[in-house]
């Protein structure tokens, strides 16, 4: 039973530790060989280390400011029109993050910013447009964990406490927020750990002038061949992700943002008392519209302003001065050659893995055995794609496995990057099946492998279409192991945009808008459709959030 | 235990699959090829015309090329990746960063000097008219107020352009003295751009982008593409104590198509390509005796005067100069 138990989880064990730990215990050693801490305190090293921080801190913070009321008027109280307004909230975490960090410089670039008062104005900072960005990306995170949890509470106590005459803060404060800790608690450490990790929008909006450990470990790198300082920082960084994850996981074991089926239990209607809350939600989702629309609105526009559709003819050349090794359409198949493979792999082994811990344990060494598999696996979570992709260029450049100069290089790292997320969806539906069934199957003479096929996995398909479509989501808007490790006709549609948006003179810049423009529309079509169920009669699976 | 055979099979299979698919990964570069693959920095153009004529005259011809970034980023790209190179030939490699490729001994042979271009403030001639300011005659004298909030350039860290300008200021004024003059010109307002493209289209004001700045850091050349109605250009460049950038190409270390790659190197300093150069790059031909467009007569003469950099060791302190200036800019 050991024995097989122990054969089964070779190849699981196999795929994550050379494919995760090994390049990971590579940066590690890179880190640790010259003087880091002297790195660490150089000026500008610590200035980025520093900024890192306090953007999470005050993203993370802004962000539950605002989730909060959402999370009460879309999931607590009975809101006309909360069904399109939690779709519209999805979309900003379906989307690439590029096609964000675009929205944001078409945001930057309203002429209002460029007057004389405004352009010396704190709010027209980098810092400031990233601290936007991030809070339009993860908004809907603490919304939905919130929301989610908030919607099952009873009722009861707050009208008892109404009926004494405890005021809405009152009741909110002494009632319903002890009651949300938990779920505040991990939501918010998941939020921090995603503006801490975050690589594109710092790059795209810093535009090199703010710097954080994410770009800083990419410039080590690229721009100065200091590979002990980005393998320093990358610890740091490691050590910062995986304390915010595990602070984030010991709250709740459920995927954060994970959209719980509404209970049809019966809401309170909005009263007269809540229209401060509905107003601060109204306006935070037309805030959230505001970049998107300007997207929409520039791919149709020239340089001067009159409309055209000429940004969208462009988009079968190679940009302004040849820019692009390929064509954006090529990108478009590359990136959908990757989420294919990152998509297969991370489901097929992420599910296998599920299985495995599912399994059901013996004795105390089973039980503390599983756990530890149990967080071998969901490690890569906390870690970067950048502090991987980094890892991937130390360990794979050549010897018996030089998978740096194959395209499989970045749906790898993609579909470790969704592994762990695919275990966590996985995992409790088949642990709600339970072991028994199985058991009954197996006096029944059925091997493992049919009782898998035949009757566990039908019953959790469900949640395993979700996983696919969660790990699809992440390979498709990867943008930092990519921009890192693919070169030349291996570019990604993040990459190509990142390019595009980054020497914005001539076309490319209307080509850039184009695109995201395209990319938006499509979101919005998969988010709306897979939202209203009733639309095209398939039973409604549960949205994904957690992205980087 | 009867159950736990097919399991054991098919995960050996899968073991299998594995393996197979590793080895295929590895075993791939034997296959003799004729295409050809160019890294270059972004700003590389090479003309259709030159691209199919290279195919007919050599067999070889040019596919999947990669563009890595500025000349500084496309250096140690390579670098990082020299054991299974990205490209057959690099283009691209400057004066400052030709130390950085030897150093790390990415170059099959020597590096060929292909073009040289020469970095010059410039320009918008309209701008100084209409308010009756008098245009600055040596980026000495940025720092000076009448100028300020009037100039943008390129940061060293990101672009080639940048970093060679900041190469002829510690040149210029002394590895003592660079700071503080850096120190200045941050206070009279001056606007970083991460590269070239962005400074020069998008926050220069003589040039497409109509920005908002009159005084570019550019090159010599770059009027000559800023040519009215009226056969003026519309911009001027500063051509006092320039830098004068030597962009080299090399066959790399590890390539699939050394053949390829050499055939390609000896392309480039064919009469048709180096005649092609100006037009295409806006650099000027290497090899003597080649025509000129008409308008770069004009427009597009060489500097008058460079900065002496025959003393600076560009590779010396390389990160320690890079970082300090950071330092200076962000403070």
């Amino acid at each position: 039973m050991i024995l097989k138990r122990a054969l089964q989880w070779a190849l699981p064990i196999f795929v994550i530790g050379v494919l995760f730990y090994w390049p990971m215990a590579r940066v590690l050693g890179q880190g640790l060989v010259g003087d880091w801490l002297a790195t660490l305190t150089e000026p500008r090293v610590a200035g980025a280390i520093w900024f890192t921080i306090w953007q999470a801190l005050v993203s993370t913070l802004l962000c539950l400011l605002i989730a909060l009321p959402a999370a009460y008027v879309l999931y607590r109280k009975r809101t006309p029109g909360a069904h399109v307004f939690k779709a519209l909230l999805t979309i900003p975490f379906a989307l690439p993050t590029m096609v964000t960090a675009i929205g944001f410089t078409a945001y930057q670039n309203q002429g209002i910013w460029k007057s004389e008062f405004a352009s010396q104005s704190w709010l027209n900072s980098p810092t400031s447009w990233i601290i936007l960005a991030h809070i339009f990306v993860n908004f809907a995170v603490i919304t939905r964990t919130v929301g989610s949890t908030w919607m099952s509470h009873s009722h009861d106590p707050e009208e008892a406490a109404a009926l004494a005459g405890a005021g809405r803060l009152r009741i909110f404060w002494s009632i319903s927020l002890p009651q949300l800790r938990p779920a505040i608690v991990s939501s918010v450490f998941t939020v921090f750990l995603y503006c801490s990790a975050s690589y594109g929008l710092v790059l795209v909006l810093g535009g090199g002038q703010v710097n954080s450990i994410e770009t800083e470990i990419a410039a080590a790198a690229n721009q100065f061949l200091d590979l002990q300082e980005a393998g320093a920082l990358a610890i740091l960084q490691t050590i910062l992700t995986i304390g915010a994850f595990a602070i984030g996981n010991s709250g709740s074991r459920s995927v954060i943002g994970f959209d719980v089926q509404d209970a049809g239990k019966a809401k309170q209607r909005l009263d007269r008392r809540d229209w401060p809350v509905a107003a601060l939600t109204l306006i935070s989702v037309i805030l959230i519209l505001v970049p998107l629309v300007l997207i929409l609105q520039r791919a149709f526009v020239d340089s001067s302003g009159s409309p055209t559709l000429e940004n969208f003819v462009a988009l079968t050349t190679h940009g302004t001065r040849n820019l692009l090794d390929i064509s954006i359409g090529q990108a478009a198949l590359n990136s959908l050659r990757n989420v294919l493979v990152s998509t297969v792999i991370a489901g097929v082994v992420g599910t296998f893995a599920a299985y495995l811990l599912t399994r059901p344990t013996r004795g105390k060494l089973q039980r503390s055995v599983s756990r530890i598999l149990d967080t071998v696996f969901m490690l890569p979570l906390g870690v970067s794609s950048i502090v991987l992709g980094f890892g991937y260029l130390l360990t794979f450049g050549d010897g018996w496995l030089p998978l740096r100069s194959s395209w499989v290089v970045v749906p790898l790292i993609q579909s470790l990057l969704a592994m762990p997320l695919v275990i966590r969806i996985v995992q409790p539906a088949l642990h709600s099946i339970g072991a028994e069934l199985g058991e009954q199957a197996s006096t029944d003479g059925a091997n493992a492998l049919v009782t898998f096929f035949r009757i566990e996995l039908p019953l959790a398909k469900q949640s395993v279409a979700a996983a696919f479509g969660y790990a699809a989501i992440i390979s498709i808007g990867e943008f930092g192991a990519a921009n890192l490790l693919s070169y030349g006709d291996q570019a990604t549609l993040p990459t190509v945009l990142y390019q595009l948006i980054s020497r914005p003179g001539g076309q490319n810049y209307g080509m850039a808008m184009a695109m995201a423009a395209i990319v938006i529309a499509l979101t919005f079509a998969v988010v709306f459709v897979s939202s209203f169920p009733n639309l095209n009669r398939k039973p409604r699976r549960p949205r994904l959030s957690a992205r980087r | 235990m009867h159950n736990t055979k097919p399991i054991l099979r098919r995960m050996l299979a899968a073991l299998g699959i594995l393996a197979i698919t590793a080895s295929a990964l590895t075993g791939c570069a034997t296959a003799t090829t004729k295409a050809v693959a160019v890294a270059s920095h972004d700003s590389f153009i090479i003309p259709d015309k030159l691209i199919n004529q290279f195919k007919t005259e050599t067999g070889f011809y040019l596919e999947g090329g990669a563009k890595l970034g500025d000349a500084g980023t496309l250096t140690n790209k390579l670098v990082l990746t020299k054991k299974v190179p990205v490209a057959d030939v690099v283009f691209g490699i400057d004066n400052t960063f030709a130390g950085v490729a030897t150093a790390n001994d990415i170059i099959d042979g020597e590096l060929v000097p292909i073009d040289y271009a020469d970095v010059c403030f410039n320009y918008d001639k309209q701008w100084f008219v209409t308010r009756g300011i008098t245009p600055p005659s040596s980026w000495r004298q940025l720092t000076d107020p009448k100028y300020k909030g009037l100039t943008v350039l390129e940061n060293p860290a990101t672009s080639s352009t940048g970093l060679a300008f900041l190469f002829s200021t510690i040149a210029a004024l002394g590895e003592d003295g660079w700071p503080g003059w850096w120190a200045k010109l941050k206070e009279n307002g001056v606007k970083v751009a991460a590269g070239w493209e962005d400074a020069y289209y998008i926050d220069f004001s003589g040039s497409s982008g109509h920005g908002n700045y009159p005084i570019v850091l550019s090159y010599s050349s770059s009027p000559a593409d800023e040519i009215d109605d009226d056969g003026l250009s519309r911009t001027v460049s500063i051509n006092s104590e320039c830098f004068r950038q030597v962009e080299y190409a090399g066959v790399l270390k590890n390539a699939k198509n050394p053949e390829g790659a050499k055939a390609f190197l000896k392309f480039m300093l064919t009469k048709d390509f180096q005649s092609a150069l100006p037009e295409a790059n806006y650099v000027y031909p290497i090899v003597k005796g080649i025509k000129l467009p008409d308008a770069w007569a004009r427009f597009a003469k060489p500097a008058d005067s460079f900065v002496d950099v025959s003393k600076l060791d560009f590779d010396a302190n390389r990160k320690a100069r890079q970082k300090k200036w950071a330092d200076i800019m962000a403070g």
